[in-house]
C-alpha cells in the first residue's frame, strides 16, 4: 500500500481533458434521465394512478437519482480507465514519476466519483424543477453524502472488473449481467414488496437496493434506524471493494 | 561518496518461469552514457524498468543513487528522467498541458515551470508547437516532446529506451545531438537500443546483452580491438573458394567466418591482407574500419532471432 496526494494529480488530469468533452458529457447525463423520468414517470405513471399517496415520478426519482450516479460512476471506472489505461498509456505515463499505482487507480476511482456525483446533482436539479425534492433541506445534503458513497462503491466495484478486461466486450459481462438488471431489482420503478420470497432474498444483496431505500426515505421524511446499517453496509462494502481494486490494479500495473 | 550512480550484483528478473535478465553485474559511473545493446528480447527494456523503479527485482541487487531499486521508490524516481519507447504523452492534453502537468507532478512552482517549459521547448525546437494537440505532432516531435518531459525535473539520471527507434535520419541526428548536450551538463545516461551507430555515437561504455544475460561490457573502441581487431574485408564470393583464399593468405594472422555469400576477414592489419587479396584479383571485395556491429554480431550470432 503506497498511497500519497499524489492522487490528485491524476484527478486534476482528468479534469483538464475533460474540459474537450464536457457540453456532450453534461448533455448525455441530462438526458438520458431526464428521457427516463418523461417516459416513465409522465407516460407510464399516467396510468399508475397514485403510487403510496404520490405521483409516480415522485415515487421513480429517488432511485433514479441513484441510479444515474450508478451508471455514470461505474462507466467512467470500466470504459473510461480502460481507455487511459490501455490506449492512452496514461498509466504507465505516471509510473514513471514519483506517482504510484495506488495513487494512480485511487485518482481514477475519486474522478469517477465525481463524474457519478455531476449526473446525480444534475438529476437532482431536473427532478427539483419537477417540483420533486428532500422532505428537508437536510435532506439535499443527505442525499449528496449518499450519492459519493454509491459512486465510490460501484467504482471501485468496476475497477475490479477493468482490472481483469482484455478488451471492450469483457465488459458487457458485467453491465448487461449485473449491472443493468440491478436497475429493475432493486426497487427504482416498483416496490419490492410482492416479489417472491427467494428473489426478494437476492434483492437484497444488491447495493442499488440499499441506497434506493435510503435515497426514498430522505425524499419521504421517513426515519428509521435500519437505514444506517444500510448505509453502513454501502461504506463499508465500498471500502472493501476499493481495498481490492487497488490491489488488483496494482497486479496488472506492476509485472 | 562511492563513485557508482548504479550497481547490480546477480541481478534477476522472472516473468513466471522465463528469466527476462538472468544473472547480471554491472555498475555504471555518474556523468557517462551507458548502452544496453541487445536483439530484441534481451532483456534490456527489463533491466532498465527495473533501474526507475516500474518493475520488481526477482532477486540480485540493483542500487541506484545508493538506494535499493524498489518499486515505487519515490527517490528514485524523483531524481530520474525517463525517455519511453512509446513516449507515453498525453493525447488529451496540448504539448503544454503535458510539460505544465508533469512540472506539477514533480513539485514544481507555476513561476518556475512555465520558465523551465519555455527553455525545454526552445531546447526540443517546439514552440510554434506549444498549444497545439499531441496526434498534430510528427514522431520526430513527439520524440523531442518526451525528451522535454523526461528532462522536467533536472534529473540526475536520465533512462532513455531506444530513443531514435522509428525516427527518419534527420530527426534520429537531432535526437543524439539533443542527448549528447544534455549528456554535457552532467547527467548520467542510461539507453538501449539496436541501432550499433547510435551507441557508437552516444555512449562511453556499452554492456551487449542476449537472452538475459550481459555478453560482454566495456569501452565501444576497447570491445572492437579486443573482439575483431582494427580492419574487417569482406569478400562476397562462393564458399568453395575458401579454401584457395585462406590458402593464400596463409602466414597473416586472421580471423575469418563464412556468413552466406559472404566470407569476412578479421585483422589487426588490413593492408597486408589487402595485398594479399589484391593479388587474388577478386570482384567484390570491401575493405573497412571494423565497427561496434560487428562486434555485436559475432557475440549475438547473425541468426535472425525471432
Amino acid at each position: 500500500m503506497n498511497l500519497s496526494y499524489r492522487f490528485y494529480y491524476i484527478v486534476k488530469r482528468n479534469l483538464w481533458s475533460y474540459k474537450r468533452f464536457v457540453v456532450p458529457t453534461v448533455l448525455v447525463s441530462l438526458g438520458e434521465p431526464l428521457l427516463y423520468l418523461i417516459a416513465m414517470g409522465l407516460g407510464l405513471g399516467a396510468y399508475m394512478g397514485l403510487f403510496g399517496g404520490k405521483s409516480y415520478l415522485s415515487f421513480l426519482v429517488p432511485g433514479m437519482l441513484i441510479t444515474s450516479v450508478m451508471l455514470a460512476s461505474a462507466f467512467e471506472c470500466l470504459y473510461g480507465t480502460f481507455v487511459r489505461m490501455i490506449h492512452e498509456k496514461m498509466f504507465d505515463e505516471f509510473l514513471v514519476t514519483p506517482v504510484s499505482a495506488e495513487d494512480i487507480v485511487t485518482g481514477d476511482i475519486i474522478w469517477a466519483v465525481m463524474r457519478g456525483m455531476v449526473s446525480g446533482l444534475l438529476m437532482l436539479m431536473v427532478s427539483v424543477l419537477l417540483g420533486i425534492h428532500p422532505a428537508s433541506n437536510w435532506g439535499y445534503l443527505m442525499v449528496v453524502v449518499l450519492m459519493a458513497a454509491v459512486g465510490f462503491l460501484f467504482a471501485s466495484l468496476s475497477m475490479i472488473v477493468t482490472s481483469f478486461a482484455p478488451n471492450f466486450d469483457f465488459f458487457n459481462y458485467y453491465t448487461e449481467l449485473f449491472l443493468t438488471p440491478m436497475f429493475f431489482f432493486a426497487g427504482v420503478f416498483f416496490p419490492l414488496d410482492k416479489m417472491p420470497a427467494a428473489v426478494k432474498l437476492i434483492t437484497q444483496l444488491l447495493p442499488l437496493t440499499h441506497a434506493v431505500k435510503i435515497s426514498r426515505a430522505i425524499y419521504n421524511g421517513t426515519f428509521e434506524p435500519f437505514l444506517l446499517a444500510r448505509f453502513a453496509a454501502l461504506l463499508i462494502a465500498g471500502a472493501v471493494l476499493y481495498f481490492f481494486a487497488l490491489y488488483f490494479m496494482k497486479r496488472r500495473l506492476i509485472k | 561518496m562511492d563513485n557508482e550512480l548504479i550497481t547490480a550484483k546477480d541481478l534477476i528478473k522472472k516473468f513466471g518461469d522465463l528469466a527476462a535478465v538472468d544473472g547480471i553485474s554491472f555498475t555504471i559511473e555518474p556523468g557517462l552514457c551507458f548502452g544496453f545493446l541487445g536483439p530484441n528480447g534481451a532483456g534490456k527494456t527489463t533491466t532498465i524498468r527495473m533501474m526507475h523503479c516500474v518493475s520488481p527485482v526477482t532477486s540480485g541487487t540493483l542500487t541506484v543513487f545508493g538506494h535499493p531499486a524498489n518499486v515505487d521508490d519515490r527517490k528514485i524516481k524523483a531524481m530520474t528522467g525517463v525517455i519511453p519507447q512509446d513516449n507515453y504523452l498525453d493525447a488529451d492534453l496540448t504539448v503544454r498541458e503535458n510539460l505544465l502537468l508533469f512540472a506539477d507532478v514533480f513539485n514544481i512552482k507555476k513561476a518556475e515551470a512555465d520558465a523551465r517549459i519555455a527553455e525545454l521547448l526552445k531546447f526540443v525546437e517546439l514552440e510554434p508547437k506549444a498549444d497545439r494537440q499531441i496526434n498534430e505532432l510528427s514522431g520526430g516531435m513527439k520524440r523531442r516532446l518526451s525528451i522535454a518531459k523526461a528532462l522536467i525535473n533536472q534529473p540526475r539520471l536520465i533512462i532513455a529506451d531506444e530513443p531514435t527507434t522509428g525516427l527518419d535520419p534527420q530527426a534520429r541526428h537531432m535526437i543524439w545531438q539533443r542527448l549528447r548536450q544534455v549528456k554535457r551538463q552532467g547527467a548520467t545516461m542510461v539507453l538501449t537500443t539496436q541501432y550499433m551507430e547510435e551507441a557508437e555515437q552516444l555512449c562511453d561504455r556499452v554492456a551487449i546483452m542476449n537472452e538475459g544475460k550481459i555478453l560482454k561490457e566495456g569501452r565501444p573502441s576497447d570491445l572492437i580491438v579486443e573482439l575483431i581487431g582494427n580492419e574487417v574485408v569482406e569478400i562476397q564470393i562462393a564458399a568453395e573458394e575458401d579454401k584457395k583464399i585462406l590458402g593464400h593468405l596463409a602466414g597473416i594472422a586472421c580471423e575469418h567466418e563464412r556468413v552466406g555469400d559472404m566470407l569476412f576477414l578479421y585483422c589487426r592489419d588490413g593492408r597486408s591482407v589487402m595485398q594479399k587479396i589484391m593479388e587474388l584479383q577478386l570482384p567484390r571485395v570491401i575493405h573497412r574500419p571494423a565497427s561496434l556491429e560487428d562486434v555485436f554480431l559475432k557475440l549475438t550470432g547473425r541468426n535472425l532471432i525471432e
